[in-house]
């Protein structure tokens, strides 16, 4: 009886009387006559139907954060960042691209990865593109940008089976090409193709991102890897004339990009951070 | 009224402060933007906001109870209302989200048109009615929650949600090994250390210098472990815009939420009033501020409503930023208009500094204060009269079992019931004298309190009796009727009733209502 009484007070009590004011329980009744879309439907809508509306629910709202942190990172996700990057310069189409790193890989994770050793979740895998790409700082596991990007990520992946490599999935990995990659004939490619947007220094232009110096990616990304980067290069540059270049030319201008200076990698560098950030700020 | 209404909202000037010393008052500006600084980043996070939005509301919100208040008061962001401002939007997004942001912006303006409101009504007043004894037992559970919320950040766990804080504790210890992270719990435990040895040297300062010895802890910790492998959360870049204008979202899906939403915002609006209230009455007895309780009102209500449409949450007048200004000797609104303007040019230049400022830091800070905010001296106090114990210990337990809304109500409730019981209880001696017997009433007699004294009339009924209400100031109607019926069942031929009482307008009063009842009076100014 005693037992009762105290489970009835301290915990149901709190949560009935919750419940008669909390929106959750009578606001999908509500909603019903004014939104179309609810989280039953099984069809998803696009984004761009998304960003059009005037109210979003939880799910939705988060999704659509989310891809605003993607595609304008130095607005939204710009507590965590460090340089003039956004996720969108390297997954293309905000991460609709096959090919160019796309992010309908939420049924890969969670799973073991080398670059740190540990298991990975998707929160993880999230953080350190804040780490490396972004060259910023990692964010905690429940920080708002996080959960948003990995709604994100989530709803990219509709369709796409659980476990399995989605069809196009990271870059394409090049056949050995019998050469070293050779910077100083990437230089020369460089300034042919890709200068024009990325800048003679690699500083990058208005909307084109910077490839190398202190506003560009660290040496810790995946980018940093010159493997990594000719996969991309050759999938997806030069923009609009995607698979032009050689294996051998994309190889050689990867190699030139990836011996820049560029911000040390976080795990060995340890308080440069601080310096860079203090420098970079005075710099500006 | 409306020329009154109007000078209500004219702004402050120079000219109202004759005696304005300006130096005290910027150097006391300067200190009120260096302590703000970190409470208002900790605030947002209670708030479940990003740090910046902090900032905002202790430039914004600041300038504009400043600017429209009459007093010394700093006001911007606040533990008890950041608080339960994050208990009120949680349950509708998730926290930091763009929608759960544009919800806050929501209430705040909610908040302010309240406050308004109750400007409009002449409400202000009613806050005296908060008894001292529900405010300490307020402060100390906000305390309690502060210092139980301030585990997460120092233990380095992600935020939980447990029912009770006692569950909390032991996840705590039952998993530390795999909870607790070692590099937070270092940083976070050497900045509450640094502050409470610092508290007992200078306190003033105290905050400052544990945010500050835990800043430098951590730059030491990571310049031996990355803090990738730390996993230590830091604060991350403040993009700070001078003039962050945003506005309250409209349009009928945040009506529906709105209307959810609107007994929060009542909590947090009579909360934040009765803070600024209970400062005001504070500064009004201890300084000679030209202080009108009206124009305070309005000004956190202005305040308030204007925080939306900058980026700001609602916020209330701060106990200890307005305590460390009154030691600066700030006598005017002055400083918390150049406050204001401090904090944006602190900001901006202390920016890349901040990025690398540990969390843990932080939330020792939050802990230092949570403890600041548990005063045993107060407590100490409150056990010398059991009525206001029992309110304190109730506010305590509501607080801090059923939530700090519950606890809110709770303790406003008691407030009212403490004052009604104790207005309503008479002191009666009964004195025996030669022939008679004489009653002394103490208290105001009104039909709450009435009953009292029927009883001791009742049982003298068959005697002579004076009936003492010289010290009554408050009669009302049915206590007159309760004596005029008693009257009527005396035994009147062998007794006397005897009446004094204090006026002449009482007195009036009494007669009409007994007329035709054997009833003498004794002169109000006659000494017996």
């Amino acid at each position: 009886m005693i037992d009762w009484l105290i489970r009835l007070f301290f915990d149901n009590y709190p949560y009935s009387l919750k419940k008669l004011f909390k929106l959750r329980s009578w606001l999908p009744l509500l909603l019903l006559p004014l939104s179309t879309a609810g989280p039953v439907q099984s069809e998803q809508l696009p984004i761009e139907n998304l960003l059009q509306r005037s109210y979003l629910d939880d799910y939705y709202s988060n999704v659509v954060y989310g891809y605003r942190i993607v595609t304008e990172t130095e607005k939204y996700g710009a507590r965590y960042t460090g340089n003039s990057l956004r996720c969108s310069n390297c997954h293309l189409n905000a991460g609709r691209k096959e090919y160019g790193l796309p992010l309908n890989v939420a049924g890969m994770y969670p799973k073991w990865r080398s670059k740190n050793g540990r298991r990975n979740g998707i929160g993880l895998r999230i953080r350190e593109c804040f780490v490396y790409s972004m060259n910023g700082i990692m964010p905690p596991e429940d920080a708002p940008e996080v959960m948003a990007v990995a709604a994100y990520i989530s709803y990219l992946s509709h369709g796409e089976t659980i476990g399995e490599a989605p069809a196009g999935r990271g870059v394409p990995t090049l056949p050995d090409t019998g050469y070293d990659p050779n910077p100083a004939s990437g230089k020369a490619i460089y300034d042919q193709k890709c200068a024009a947007c990325h800048g003679p220094n690699g500083q990058g232009i208005a909307h084109m991102p910077p490839l190398w110096g202190m506003n560009a990616y660290n040496e810790g990304a995946g980018m940093a890897g010159v493997h990594r980067a000719a996969g991309f290069i050759w999938a997806n540059m030069p923009l609009g004339q995607e698979r032009t270049l050689s294996h051998q030319q994309a190889l050689d201008v990867a190699a030139y990009i990836n011996m820049q200076i560029r911000p040390g990698d976080p795990r060995e560098y340890k308080l440069l951070k601080l310096f860079e950030t203090i420098s970079w700020f005075f710099d500006r | 009224m409306a020329l009154n209404l109007l000078a209500d909202i004219s702004p402050w000037r120079p000219s109202h402060s004759p005696g304005l010393n300006i130096r005290s008052e910027l150097f006391a500006a300067l200190i009120g933007a260096i302590l703000v600084i970190p409470q208002g980043i900790t605030f947002a996070y209670l708030a479940g906001l990003p740090p910046e939005y902090g900032i905002y509301t202790a430039i914004f919100v600041t300038l504009f109870a400043s600017l429209f208040g009459t007093s010394s008061m700093l006001g911007g962001p606040n533990t008890a209302v950041a608080i339960l401002i994050g208990i009120a939007v949680a349950p509708f997004a998730g926290r930091g989200s763009p929608l759960y942001i544009e919800y806050v912006l929501l209430l705040s303006f909610m908040v302010g048109l309240i406050q308004l409101t109750i400007w409009l009504l002449r409400g202000g007043r009613f806050f005296m009615y908060l008894s001292p004894a529900a405010i300490t037992g307020i402060t100390t559970g906000v305390g309690f929650i502060l210092i139980l919320s301030s585990l997460d950040g120092i233990f380095g766990l992600s935020s939980s949600d447990t029912h009770f804080f006692y569950h909390k504790l032991y996840f705590l210890f039952d998993d530390a090994e795999n909870l607790v992270n070692p590099f937070s719990f270092t940083v976070g435990a050497i900045t509450v250390v640094a502050g409470m040895i610092a508290r007992h040297y200078i306190t003033r300062y105290a905050i400052l210098i544990a945010i500050t010895v835990g800043y430098l802890c951590g730059l030491i910790l990571m310049s031996f472990h990355s803090q990738v492998e730390m996993e230590l959360e830091l604060l991350g870049h403040l993009p700070i815009n001078p003039l962050p204008v945003s506005h309250p979202p409209m349009g009928t899906d945040y009506l529906i939420t709105g209307l959810a939403m609107l007994p929060d915002a009542l909590i947090i609006a009579l909360i934040g009033l009765a803070q600024s209230m209970v400062i005001v009455k504070q500064l009004r007895n201890d300084t000679d501020q030209p202080i009108q309780p009206d124009k305070e009102v309005f000004a956190q209500g202005i305040a308030n409503l204007m925080a939306p449409f900058f980026s700001s949450f609602a916020g209330s007048g701060s106990f200890n930023r307005t305590q460390v200004n009154q030691s600066m000797h700030a006598e005017t609104p002055l400083t918390g208009i150049v406050s204001a303007g401090i904090v944006l040019v602190l900001i901006l230049l202390l920016g890349p500094v901040l990025t690398y400022l540990p969390m843990p830091a932080i939330s020792g800070t939050l802990m230092l204060v949570g403890i600041g905010m548990i005063k045993t001296d107060e407590i100490k106090r409150l056990f010398n009269w059991r009525g206001e114990l029992a309110v304190f210990t109730t506010t305590l337990f509501c607080i801090v079992f059923l939530g700090l809304q519950t606890g809110l109500v709770v303790a406003l409730i008691l407030s009212v019931l403490l004052f009604v019981i104790s207005a309503s209880s008479l002191e009666l001696i009964v004195e025996r004298e030669a022939v008679s017997v004489k009653i002394r009433v103490e208290g105001h007699l009104f039909y709450a309190s009435i009953d009292q004294l029927s009883q001791i009339l009742k049982k003298h009924r068959r005697e002579n009796v004076i009936l003492d209400l010289s010290v009554v100031t408050y009669l009302d109607l049915s206590a007159t009727e309760a004596i005029a019926k008693e009257l009527a069942k005396r035994n009147n031929e062998s007794t006397f009733f005897a009446v004094k009482l204090s006026s002449e307008r009482l007195q009036n009063q009494f007669e009409a209502r007994m007329a035709g009842q054997p009833v003498q009076f004794i002169q109000y100014n006659h000494t017996y």
